[in-house]
């Protein structure tokens, strides 16, 4: 589903992705570990294709290059980020804002856009098992949300769009460990075998919840080792430094 | 450009007609205001009139059986102004001897002191407007919609007049002044309006434009506040290709506030400013002024808000913040807050910020698969959304929202 070929990322001449390499089948789970400053969020941000990186190598998206492609392009092709601090935005609404999305991305699809009543019905269905309040969708996106009420909103933004890459940043930060569950439920029950998830975490604690099929170390602009879901323990245990 | 006025009104006395001419000699001397003047200096009239008129004559011209668009969403009173001409009226939701409503015909007995050209050149030439009066204790039971409406003949024209609105003791009313047009030509129009309100009034006024046009208007408000009475303007008038809006208010009665918001949206080469002076002559009176603008390419906009507590006019609590989106670096807002406060237990607030929109939150609603003009286009909104917050009538609360979106999402 996913190839990145050698991709480097600079910012200002700061060089910040150093040659990475990476695939991703449909129906695998892969987390990316590291240090701070090792430069997951970039690895994120770069995927969706946010302006402001000097961005040589390929990123191959089934089948497709996408160096030239837009972000709400890449989006309606089925990429998605979780962000690690969502944006409050002031004077949009919630389900307004989480209805023009799913339209939009249907419409690209060529499926009938949802009236008002269908996504209110599916809307409410996905924020049960996310246990979202209702009241949160009628608020002001992400405003006066708590961490955990915004890492919620984003798998259930994540839930209703069905795309097929999830890119989770550091979405177990800023949870309790109710949150955490839930989330991680909300995560594994749109595990398909069409489907793929790029977890970034700092922590072992999300991957107890969901089993990564391989787990990677990033440092530095490289991934520098590869493993299955014990290097995660292990990492746990021993820190970065002694790789 | 040719541009020679005359005093050419009929019924009128000599001594008016001696009045008048006075004052259209003080507009001739400087003509159109400019940028050389302090309080022009944002909006420089004279070029603008220049550059987008040929020739501009004063006229009344008037085609018979005009039918003006009625708004269907909500029920409410009409006055139908064409031309700024009281063409017609319909209070049919209320009790009608508690209504005065007529041409507004006033005999210019005293020159109107003033150094401000327009107010010169509009007690010259005025003609036309409506007289208002509500009468005691009367509470309007729907909303009143004042359809100011333009043929499709007014080009280069220069349309002047006056109008005088009166809530006496205890009364209330909702006005909507509803501005349309179907002229594709540039005209100009050039609006003097008297607002009393007795004590404990509340008149609340939203200025709305309902369609794209190419009308520059000019509208000076002088109002006067008796005891425990509310003034309120929002200002939504994007879409015009000339505004400037001024209010000159009168504070003049304890326990009374004036609220004026704005939430406007620049586009096509647009130029819109808002000035204020607001005068807080009683103690214990509140003011709150909130101007919101969102500008896209080409686009000009300025803010002048005055503030002015006389010495007693203790406990004065008076806010006044502006808010500026440049979308485009072709475009530029100015604002001018000004403080002149001579009473020393008062709570004067003023604040601006003007920038450009935050790329983070674009990056976030693009990743959702919206498109960057379609992302702008809802932080525009949500930006400006906020004055709608005070609006209390949620049929014209609704209105107001539907305006705005065709405002920004095109017509």
């Amino acid at each position: 589903m996913l190839e990145i070929k050698n991709l480097k990322a600079t910012v200002s001449d700061k060089v910040i992705l150093n040659g990475l390499n990476l695939n991703i089948k449909a129906g695998e789970v892969h987390a990316i570990m590291g240090p701070n400053g090792s430069g997951k969020s970039t690895l994120a941000n770069v995927l969706t294709g946010k302006n402001g990186y000097k961005v040589a190598g390929n990123i191959i998206f089934n089948g497709e290059d996408l160096s030239e492609v837009p972000i709400e392009e890449r989006a309606l092709r089925g990429i998605f980020l979780a962000f690690q601090y969502p944006l409050e935005i002031p004077g949009v609404n919630t389900n307004n804002f989480l209805k023009t999305s799913l339209n939009t991305l249907k419409k690209a699809k060529g499926e009938k856009e949802l009236d008002t009543l269908a996504f209110l019905k599916l809307v409410k269905e996905k924020s049960k098992e996310l246990q979202i309040d209702e009241k949160f969708l009628s608020r002001q996106l992400n405003v006066g949300f708590s961490g955990g009420e915004k890492k919620k909103n984003e798998i259930l933004q994540m839930k209703l769009l069905d795309p097929k890459l999830s890119i989770l940043d550091e979405t177990d930060s800023g949870l309790d460990i109710d949150a955490l569950r839930i989330v991680a439920d909300g995560v594994n029950s749109s595990k398909n075998k069409d489907n793929a998830f790029l977890i970034i975490t700092h922590y072992q604690r999300l991957l107890d919840y969901i089993k990564p099929d391989f787990v990677h170390v990033l440092s530095k602009g490289k991934i520098i080792k590869t493993g299955n879901s014990e290097l995660g323990e292990q990492l746990e245990k021993s820190g970065y430094a002694n790789l | 450009m040719n541009q020679e006025f005359e005093v050419n009104i009929e019924n009128i006395s000599k001594e008016e007609k001696k009045l008048r001419e006075e004052s259209l000699n003080l507009f001739n001397k400087e003509g159109f205001p400019n940028k050389r003047l302090e309080e022009w200096k944002f909006t420089d009239l004279n070029k603008i009139i220049r550059d987008n008129f040929k020739e501009l004559k004063s006229s009344k011209v008037l085609k018979k059986n005009v039918q003006v668009e009625q708004i269907e969403d909500f029920a409410h009173n009409s006055i139908i102004l064409v031309n700024g001409h009281l063409e017609a009226n319909n209070f049919h939701h209320e009790d009608t001897s508690n209504i005065k409503i007529k041409k507004h015909e006033p005999k210019l007995i005293e020159k109107t002191k003033t150094n401000n050209p327009l107010i010169n050149l509009n007690d010259a030439l005025f003609e036309g407007g409506y007289y208002l009066e509500i009468g005691k204790n009367y509470k309007f039971k729907k909303p009143l919609i004042v359809y100011n409406f333009f043929q499709d003949n007014v080009k280069n024209k220069i349309f002047n007049n006056k109008n005088l609105i009166i809530l006496r003791n205890n009364s209330s009313l909702d006005l909507i002044e509803f501005n349309t047009d179907t002229s594709r030509n540039n005209f100009v129009q050039n609006n003097y309006t008297s607002i009393k309100i007795e004590e404990k009034s509340c008149l609340k006024s939203y200025t709305l434009q309902g369609c794209k046009s190419n009308g520059f208007y000019y509208k000076f408000i002088k109002s006067e506040l008796s005891k425990k009475s509310n003034y309120e303007n929002l200002i939504f008038s994007s879409g015009l290709k000339f505004n400037r809006v001024e209010e000159d208010v009168n504070i003049n009665g304890e326990e009374s506030n004036c609220t004026i918001q704005s939430a406007l949206f620049l586009d096509l080469d647009s130029h819109q400013e808002i000035k204020t002076k607001l005068n807080h002559l009683k103690p214990n009176c509140t003011s709150y002024q909130k101007i919101k603008n969102v500008l896209n390419k080409n686009c000009k906009g300025a803010y002048q808000g005055k503030i002015f507590v006389k010495d007693i006019a203790q406990k004065t609590d008076a806010y006044q913040l502006s808010k500026a989106l440049l979308l485009s670096d072709s475009s530029e807002f100015n604002a001018k807050p000004e403080l002149e406060i001579y009473a020393d237990d008062v709570k004067c607030s003023h604040g601006s910020t003007s920038g450009s929109m935050n790329e983070d939150s674009i990056y976030y609603l693009m990743t959702r698969g919206i498109n960057r003009k379609k992302a702008i286009e809802l932080l525009t909104k949500a930006f400006l959304l906020e004055v709608l917050d005070s609006i209390k009538n949620i049929e014209i609360k609704k209105f107001i929202e539907k305006n705005l979106d065709r405002q920004i999402y095109g017509y």
